[in-house]
């Protein structure tokens, strides 16, 4: 008998969190079930890479906000090293990179990133920059 | 055994990972600083004794970091610091 309620219980729910998706504004002629199957795709959906005038514009962000950087020589084409930064300082610019944009970058590729475009174009072929 | 450059890129990184790993905004701020900091320290070091004795040191105060994360992060604050909310705004 309990098994029986319980069933029925979350059949129930099971009925009630349908409704509440039919509630979002979502385009029309479209059943509850296609549209539950889309949710679970909604991780593929959202992997597409960032426009790439944005990833331009904040990467160069995090160069211009470095404390060794010259913000006057920072540009698109610009290396690490016109800007005036050294080694070390390359490492800590692109863990600033990193953290702007929620990527783990590997070691063997961090340190083939020592100029603006490298970066840009890095952040830009990844996957799940933000 | 001289530590590459590589190496004392690697390093680095290692440690500026776990600096940010740290769930304490001030340690946080003073482990990064302080790496920095170090590193610039013995960046025209061309002796290769002394070279590898501060990499050793380097790697030991990584595995402190490495332990000392772990134990902030038991016993961590219920609030958030201030510095870390104007920072996500």
């Amino acid at each position: 008998m309990r098994h029986a309620v319980r069933a029925l219980h979350s059949c129930v729910l099971r009925r009630l969190q349908v409704q509440v998706q039919l509630d979002l504004p979502l385009k029309a002629s479209v059943t509850p079930v296609t549209r539950w199957c889309r949710r679970m795709f909604s991780d593929e959906a959202h992997a597409t890479h960032l426009d790439r005038g944005e990833v331009v514009a904040r990467v160069l962000d995090v160069v211009k906000t470095h404390p060794k950087a010259d913000p006057t020589k920072v540009t698109e084409s610009a290396s690490f090293q016109d800007v005036g930064l050294d080694s070390l300082d390359t490492v800590e610019l692109v863990m600033s990179i990193e953290e702007e944009f929620a990527v783990a970058i590997p070691d063997a590729e961090a340190d083939k990133i020592s100029s603006c475009p490298e970066a840009i174009e890095y952040i830009a072929s990844h996957p799940s920059a933000k | 055994m001289a530590a590459s450059a590589g190496e004392v890129r690697h390093l680095f990184r290692a440690l500026l990972r776990e600096a940010s790993r740290f769930s304490n905004y001030n340690v946080r701020e003073y482990v990064k600083r302080r790496a920095i900091d170090a590193f610039h320290q013995y960046r025209d070091q061309s002796d290769p004794a002394v070279v590898d004795a501060a990499f050793k040191r380097g790697l030991q105060q990584l595995e402190i970091a490495r332990r000392q994360s772990l134990v902030y992060s038991l016993y961590g604050p219920r609030v958030k610091s201030i510095m870390d909310l104007r920072s996500s705004k």
